[in-house]
């Protein structure tokens, strides 16, 4: 158990180092000048005097390798650095929207998980069924949607047609974060948690039908009907636990999809998150924004990959911790 | 996505929306609330992410609302005192002497002297952000309520910051200002939740004028949110792409507002000789640097179908960069949409019909690309509909879309550009039609013309503002050149666009300024005027 703790510090920390040399990299060679995406529309107020100026506030004059060591001695004693256009400390900017973030993909994560396993299970135990089929088409049709595209459809039809959810936001317009209560902010959630769930349910649904069926088609399958056991019967008591392993699997390998995809929710909801951060950070090349981001991201999902490996355990206990990497 | 398939996408969302938006309509929804609300929301952007510091750069466009200025621009774009109550240039064009009124505080309750005046004008010219006051030598305080700000070299364009650069108070500006502004403009910030909304409060200490608005909600909502958040009736002020101006939106009105914010052709003046940039980029263009071609190109387009086609009616014919600014020569406006006379000219200079129609002369085809910003489909139109206007006089114009960052390095010197401009500063006019500079965006096709750059440095020269207008006039044209199309031609401007917004019934927002390039927040110049009718 600790040396597998252990194994998985040194992981991360490798994971790290990789992630923020190769995303270092990947700026460095983007075409996009970061003094002209800050400057914008003002190009014809800004001489190159002034360019200089801002360019050496960034620490863009060094070169690039100067750069990189320089935010990486800074970062191991926990020095992120200054986010170039939110001119603030960069822990600060991925606070802020971090925590706003959380509660929209974690509501999404548990309902995509929820659905997507319940309708995958019922559609691979009547499998060719109408209700299989019915569920196959949604999976397929929405594995294929653009989430922006369904979360402005959403919005249209029940914030604007019906009236019946908030437009944007993570609580109501001109009311303060302070006085923002949790219904509020549950109920501004609830489009865009929405969306993200919809589309986030196809993967689940096929994985478990698909492992449903290989299950039922099994020889303890088999013998169990041979012992007159039922349909339900079977999936009940032998299915479910092998079609779970899958399952949580899936789930928690999505969290970089669910990061991504609630990027988009955010920008259709106006949802203050971390999304829109993330979008601005690459298209203005606001390196140590960018960076910070990458590293949190990293290990959020790398998080999410090491609950799945330890509930494993917890779900099969013939997976031991002895050779578990 | 590309822009093009997200405008598809969003057309047929927003069809498939109509009819339950029309149907919510008909039933008699919930009437909208007539009474005057207890909170104006607008959502026209405005989101300065860096924060609301005006030393590096909050308040160039629209007011900048927490602090004040020292002059202002009133809806005709005269320049009239603010926080100044004279603001002298002397003679020599060096030395701005400005006197302020005595009654000025900041929200914290603290007086605005001199001194606040004296250090925002210094730590602005230190600070290394988007307001570029490095003309300033020294700022020196000469009583408590007078300052001198004292410039490197004349530069009548300075008279920008006066109007534009919001005083903040030296005792509490520092590390987190712009998070936590304090100003002595007509409101006050609330609260600002990034990336979502901002909430500001009139500031009992202004003073000015006191807004008949006294909280204000501003959303930062994308495009379609805020459109639709306008459908829904949750917004008082939206800004909307022309391409949505033509929807109807239950309680509110569609309101154009003017704009300087242009469009056109920018042409390399110089014929290519093989030198190339230090990037290994081609630079001048042999077809191009023929002015008769420039003119051709200028009289050939109808520009009022451009309006009409891609505008959809909201905007106007550009003929210059500076159309109906107090510093526009009138006298360089022409009849576009003149074939005949396009044909003459080029007949003139020895462009003769090859054998597929287009023109040649010496071997050299009347053939040129005109690259544009792909992201951007207003442009893309644009270059198209040219490309079909140069056609019927027997010019080849290849329209080209690629990055913007691929145009400015490596191809902006050696062909045609689609650029966007427009200010209330002709400072913009100076960089891009005088001759010093690198290679650079400023005067990318390499224009060259002594006179207009003589005329140009009179203008900046000036020894006031009115002083520079008749140079900044003789520029364009002086009765024998100039770089307008009755001179050198250096471009071809298109249309100005007109700004849309959809607003509340019963919101009276006055006169709106005609607005510089940048859609939305610029009309909130005068929301200190605003009134509800009821």
């Amino acid at each position: 158990m600790i040396r597998y703790l252990v194994r998985r510090i040194v992981h991360l920390a490798a994971l790290l180092a990789a992630v923020s040399a190769l995303s270092f990299s990947l700026v460095s060679l983007s075409p996009i000048d970061p003094v002209d995406a800050y400057i914008g529309a003002d190009v014809m107020k800004v001489g190159p005097e002034q360019r200089a100026k801002i360019a050496a506030r960034w620490g863009l004059d060094k070169p690039p390798l100067e750069r990189f060591t320089t935010w990486a001695a800074n970062l191991v004693r926990g020095d992120f650095g200054i986010s170039a256009i939110y001119n603030e400390p960069v822990l600060t900017v991925i606070g802020k929207r971090f925590a706003m973030s959380l509660w929209l993909m974690a509501l999404a994560w548990v309902f995509s998980g929820l659905f997507g396993f319940v309708l995958g299970v019922v559609a691979g135990a009547f499998e060719g069924g109408l209700f299989d089929r019915a569920v196959r088409f949604y999976a397929y049709l929405l594995a294929g949607t653009p989430t922006f595209w369904l979360g402005l459809l959403l919005l249209l039809i029940f914030s604007v047609a019906l009236r019946l959810t908030p437009v944007c936001c993570a609580f109501p317009p001109g009311v303060t974060p302070e006085e923002a209560t949790v219904w509020q902010r549950l109920w501004h959630l609830a489009l865009p948690a929405a969306t993200l769930s919809i589309v986030g349910v196809s993967a689940v649904i096929l994985h478990t039908r698909q492992k449903m069926i290989q299950a039922l088609r099994s020889d303890y399958a088999l013998f169990a009907r041979a012992q007159g056991e039922d349909t339900m019967g079977v999936v009940r008591h032998h299915a479910l636990r092998n079609v779970v392993l899958p399952a949580v699997t899936l789930q928690f390998a999505t969290l970089g999809e669910l990061f991504g995809g609630s990027i988009l929710a955010e920008q259709v909801f106006s949802y203050p998150g971390l999304g829109q951060a993330t979008v601005e950070a690459g298209l203005r090349g606001d390196v140590p924004l960018l960076l910070g981001i990458v590293l949190v991201s990293a290990v959020f999902v790398f998080t999410g990959n090491t609950v799945a490996d330890l509930l494993y355990r917890v779900i099969d206990p013939r997976i031991g911790w002895k050779g578990a990497a | 996505m590309d822009r093009q398939g997200r405008t598809w996408m969003r057309k047929a969302a927003w069809a498939l929306c109509a009819a339950f938006v029309l149907a919510a309509v008909a039933a008699g929804a919930d009437a909208l609330a007539k009474d005057k609300p207890a909170e104006l929301v607008l959502a026209v952007g405005g989101e300065n992410v860096e924060g609301y510091d005006p030393l590096v750069g909050w308040g160039q466009y629209g007011h900048p609302l927490f602090q004040s200025t020292l002059l202002k621009r009133d809806a005709n774009l005269n320049i009239v005192n603010d926080l100044a109550e004279s603001a002298v240039l002397s003679p020599d064009g060096l030395v701005w002497t400005v006197t302020i009124r005595k009654d000025a505080k900041f929200s914290d309750g603290a007086p605005l002297s001199a001194e606040d005046v004296a250090f925002t004008f210094k730590k602005a010219a230190e600070a290394a952000g988007k307001t570029d006051v490095t003309a300033l030598k020294e700022a020196v305080v000469t009583g408590p309520y007078s300052v001198e700000l004292r410039l490197k070299e004349p530069q009548i364009t300075f008279i920008g910051h006066l109007v534009t650069l919001g005083i903040v108070p030296k005792h509490a500006y520092g590390e987190g200002y712009g998070r936590n502004p304090i100003g002595s403009g007509p409101y006050k910030l609330a609260s600002w939740t990034e990336g979502q909304q901002m909430v500001i409060e009139a500031n009992p200490l202004y003073y000015g004028k006191k807004p008949d608005f006294t909280r204000v909600v501003f959303l930062f909502t994308g495009e379609d949110t805020s459109f639709a958040a306008a459908q829904a009736g949750k917004v008082h002020v939206v800004s909307v792409p022309s391409s949505l101006a033509k929807q109807q939106v239950p309680g509110m009105v569609l309101h154009p507002v003017k704009s300087v914010d242009n469009r056109g052709l920018m042409f390399p003046m110089v014929p290519d000789t093989g030198e190339k940039t230090p990037t290994g980029f081609p630079i001048g263009n042999n077809v191009t640097s023929d002015p008769a071609i420039r003119k051709a190109v200028n009289y050939a387009m109808d520009r009022k179908a451009l309006v009409e086609g891609v505008l959809e009616g909201f905007g106007s014919p550009a003929y210059g960069v500076v159309d109906n600014l107090p510093w526009e020569e009138t006298t360089a406006r022409f009849t576009d949409n003149d074939p005949a006379k396009a044909k003459e000219i080029l007949a003139a200079a020895g462009w003769k019909p090859g054998s597929d129609g287009i023109l040649e002369k010496n071997g050299v085809k009347a053939e040129f690309t005109i690259v544009y910003n792909a992201k951007d489909s207003l442009r893309q139109n644009l270059a198209l509909a040219v490309s079909g206007m140069l056609r019927k006089v027997g010019i080849s114009a290849v329209p080209k879309g690629t990055s913007w960052d691929e145009i400015k390095k490596n191809l902006t010197h050696s062909n045609v550009v689609v650029y966007g401009f427009g200010d209330h500063n002709p400072l913009e006019m100076y960089k891009l039609y005088h001759s010093r500079g690198d290679l650079n965006i400023y005067n990318a096709g390499l224009y060259k013309n002594p006179v207009v750059d003589a005329n140009l440095d009179k203008a900046m020269a000036a020894p006031s503002f009115e002083a520079s207008i008749p140079f900044w006039k003789a520029a364009q044209w002086d009765g024998t050149t100039g770089f307008a199309v009755p001179g050198d031609a250096a471009w071809a401007w298109l249309v100005n666009l007109d700004h849309t917004y959809f607003i509340d019934e019963n919101l009276d927002v006055g006169v709106s300024q005609m607005e510089p390039h940048g859609h939305g927040w610029p009309i909130t110049a005068n929301i200190a005027e605003w009134t509800w009718k009821k």
